[in-house]
């Protein structure tokens, strides 16, 4: 017979199952973004890996490894926060001729180390939710004469194809580490964004 | 009393001098809120003392310390830089065993005093780091890190001539563990404070040798070297002590019947 307590016990059972089952879900869901961000770093990072150590003349290999570093990592996202406070204060125009110069004193900043990293390898560890968005990829690096590195690399899963946003280095932020340096130079400038762009653009033409 | 201690009082004194000289940053209005917050984020009331001292010991780097690091590293080969290495390291374990004692880390402390008996035993004085291979990886402490785990904030960063970056409770920390080192007080005659020298000489430049490709990189790109060492300095600084702080490892062996 069905009572309002048999009829009351059935709703708030089922609800509750109902409850552990959606549980289930984001979990299921997040392991399977831990999965996809592992993958992802072992993917690239031995693509990474196989143009350094190919045979080829420096400015190939640079260009190879440009192109894997801009599909792989959120460059403008990263170059936003590095400015930090003061990508508000900036133009529109200041703010478009920031972004392209961080993008060429990064490729400057990983071709000007092509030459160091012959030899190099990497071990994977292991990957590990950061919060909704980020898994932290663990990973040992080895260069040849220094030794193993422990780099964590941060994968946001927000958009449709994994990005790296940050990396970790024996725990430092490169990401928060460049937005000191940058921060602390504009405080010295008189907070003139003028300054740090004519400074980058100083930078990545003494290299090229 | 060996003539290192000595030295470090030398250093305090000649610190509070250029204090004196170089005087504190000036605090950004009150009106840019955003400035002043990141101001008190940095914490770095003494920057151009702080400054002044970087380009010292820059100059000293230059001048000096980076090129006995370059002759080092390609002079020297790199088994034996790993054995002078692994000598250094054993002759640091016995403070890192108090250390880790007085951070209230049992494993840890096991680690480091396994790492001393067997490294200087097997490892023939500490030449051959036998211990990692057998299950008891290295870790570094110093009593800064301890006074960390006792709670104590950083303070305001602190460039120190010499020592390099660094903040009030490490270097104290410093302090103390060069007063714990039973090396500082064993014997004492002209040969023991050679052996003492040797033994700093040999570590500065056997560290320097280690972050020779970095610190380059860094000097090359950076666009405010010193912000970027302080930055990197306190980001490893906390990293290091969260190490030591999540090091939680079970004390009771497998085989003990847990309750």
């Amino acid at each position: 017979m069905l009572t309002r307590r048999t009829s009351l016990t059935f709703f708030l059972g089922g609800l509750g199952l109902a409850a552990g089952v959606a549980g289930l879900v984001p979990t299921a869901r997040a392991q399977q973004a831990t999965d996809q961000a592992a993958d992802f770093v072992d993917k690239t990072g031995k693509e990474l890996v196989a143009v350094v150590n190919s045979t080829g003349s420096a400015q190939e290999k640079a260009a190879a490894a440009t192109q894997i570093i801009d599909r792989a990592v959120d460059v403008d996202g990263v170059g936003r926060f590095c400015l930090g406070r003061f990508w508000r204060a900036a133009t529109p125009e200041q703010q478009r001729q920031y972004l392209e110069l961080f993008h060429r004193v990064l490729q400057v900043s990983i071709t000007s180390k092509m030459g160091d990293y012959q030899g190099v390898n990497f071990i994977m560890g292991r990957a590990l939710p950061r919060d909704s968005e980020v898994v932290a990829v663990s990973t040992t690096v080895l260069r040849p004469g220094n030794p193993p590195a422990k780099v964590e690399w941060l994968v946001s899963m927000a958009s449709a194809s994994p990005k790296v946003v940050d990396v970790m280095a024996e725990g430092t932020s490169l990401r928060l580490t460049q937005r000191d340096d940058y921060v602390s130079y504009l405080s010295r400038n008189n907070n003139r964004i003028q300054a740090l762009i004519d400074a980058m653009r100083r930078q990545s033409n003494q290299a090229s | 009393m060996p003539r290192f201690p000595r030295s470090l009082l030398l250093l305090a004194a000649f610190q509070l001098a250029t204090l004196l000289v170089a005087g504190c940053a000036t605090t950004p209005p009150a009106s840019d809120a955003d400035a002043v917050a990141d101001f008190k984020a940095t914490n770095d009331p003494l920057e151009p003392t702080n400054r002044v001292f970087y380009a010292v010991n820059n100059g000293l780097d230059t001048v000096l310390l980076r090129p006995l690091a370059v002759a080092y590293k390609s002079g020297v080969p790199e088994v034996v830089r790993t054995h002078v290495h692994n000598v250094l390291d054993n002759l640091s374990t016995p403070v890192a065993v108090a250390d880790d004692i007085l951070q209230t880390k049992p494993r840890r402390a096991g680690d480091s005093l396994m790492r001393l008996l067997i490294n200087s035993t097997i490892g023939v004085a500490g030449i051959f780091d036998v211990a990692t291979d057998w299950g008891w990886p290295e870790h570094s402490t110093d009593f800064g890190m301890t006074l960390a785990l006792w709670g104590v904030p950083d303070g305001p960063f602190l460039f120190l001539p010499v020592l390099g970056p660094s903040d009030p409770r490490d270097a104290a920390g410093f302090g103390v563990d060069v007063a714990m080192d039973p090396l500082t007080w064993v014997g004492q005659g002209t040969i023991v404070d050679a052996l003492g020298y040797a033994r700093l000489g040999v570590s500065a430049v056997d560290a320097r040798a280690a972050a020779l490709d970095d610190l380059d990189k860094i000097k090359a790109q950076a666009l405010d070297p010193y912000a970027t060492f302080r930055s990197l300095y306190r980001q490893h600084r906390d990293s290091q002590i969260e190490d030591a702080r999540s090091d939680n490892r079970a004390t009771l062996p497998v085989w003990f019947p847990a309750r």
